[in-house]
């Protein structure tokens, strides 16, 4: 006699039969799509928000968005592309709100040990922490300086590399809309950088 | 053969051969490379190196500890009804045909006694140069004053 073995059965639902579950009254699944997305919204939280509080309040107005919108979700698009797109307007509006309070000037990030110039060379390893969040401090204070909308599109098209079609998907522009936003967003950031590098050189002077 | 056998003879190698007819081979190599990074770095602009440096710093993905809970209690926050968020909602949807109420009764009163005026005058001319008294509101007046009148009694 053949011995037959028992595997356990896949309980793995899809995150499209997981809303409807949701909408249809048990709330408590929604538990299983926050863990399931969370550590993708908060690296894309990271981005935008240097401060951990502003990118976890961030984070929490996302999923609290999803949740009460989540009857207007008809399943025509894959759940994680409206998610995205959700998460991502989120993360605009309230970049919006915070454009009027910097936490850090381009002085604060001029170093006394090494050229800005150098350090751009020099990419930290992981192991490195203090490197890499100084990096990261860098960075954050660059992208800054421009303005909102100029960040969403440089953060999806240069850093994440997303293409003019996919980026018009998510912000809900026209892909026109996109490729000006993009063109001005070059146009502001090199204008940051320059002001960066400047300063640095009137100070080494 | 390892890697650092292969140097220390390579080493042995270039130290037999004469000074004079020693190759800068390795030094021009190195010159060059240093020359070439040098380009790449100048000719490339801030902007690009910026980007370039910013596209490779690793993600942080980190999640803090139970922040699922955290959510969920917050939506089950939201699920409660509070009767008093109710409340304020219902009186702010009731401002504006409280709003429209008030106008129209406002302009109600405000033409209403012209239009009554005009009507008396059109049916009764002599009625308009003498004073109106209506009856009703010096029923009204009795009644109202009544109890006052009674106390000059009492007096």
């Amino acid at each position: 006699m053949q011995a037959t073995e028992t595997f356990p059965e896949t309980d793995v639902r899809t995150d499209e039969e997981l809303v409807g579950i949701v909408v249809g009254g048990d709330v408590d699944c929604f538990e299983e799509l926050i863990t399931r997305y969370q550590p993708r919204v908060f690296g894309m939280a990271r981005k935008y928000f240097r401060n951990e509080s502003d990118a976890e309040d961030v984070v929490q107005t996302i999923f609290t968005k999803t949740f009460q919108k989540l009857s207007s979700y008809k399943g025509t698009a894959p759940f994680e592309h409206w998610f995205m797109r959700l998460s991502v307007n989120a993360c605009y509006d309230a970049l919006r709100r915070k454009r009027n309070r910097p936490e850090h000037t381009i002085s604060d990030m001029l170093f006394d040990d090494e050229s800005w110039q150098d350090r751009l060379g020099n990419i930290p390893d992981a192991s490195d922490r203090v490197g890499l969040e100084e990096a990261r401090e860098l960075v954050y204070t660059v992208l800054d300086q421009v303005s909102a909308r100029a960040r969403i599109v440089l953060t999806l098209q240069e850093l994440e590399g997303r293409t003019i079609k996919e980026i018009a998907e998510i912000t809900g522009w026209s892909e026109s809309l996109v490729k000006v936003q993009a063109f001005r967003a070059r146009k502001e950031m090199r204008a940051a950088v320059e002001r960066f590098l400047s300063r640095e050189k009137r100070i080494v002077t | 053969m390892t890697a650092n056998e292969i140097e220390k003879k390579l080493l042995k190698l270039a130290k037999s051969v004469q000074n004079d007819k020693r190759a800068s081979v390795k030094f021009s190599a190195r010159v060059m490379t240093r020359v070439r990074e040098q380009h790449a770095l100048e000719t490339s602009s801030a902007d690009e190196r910026f980007l370039k440096f910013a596209r490779n710093l690793p993600g942080n993905e980190h999640v803090p500890y139970a922040f699922e809970k955290r959510i969920m209690a917050r939506i089950r926050e939201l699920l409660t009804p509070d009767p008093l968020a109710f409340w304020s909602r219902m009186l702010w949807r009731a401002v504006a045909p409280c709003f429209g109420v008030m106008i129209l009764a406002a302009l109600f009163s405000a033409k209403e006694p012209t239009a009554a005026f005009i009507d008396q005058a059109a049916f009764d001319p002599a009625e308009t140069t003498t004073e109106t008294v209506d009856p009703e509101s010096t029923d009204f007046e009795t009644v109202m004053l009544a109890s006052f009148d009674d106390l000059e009694y009492t007096w």
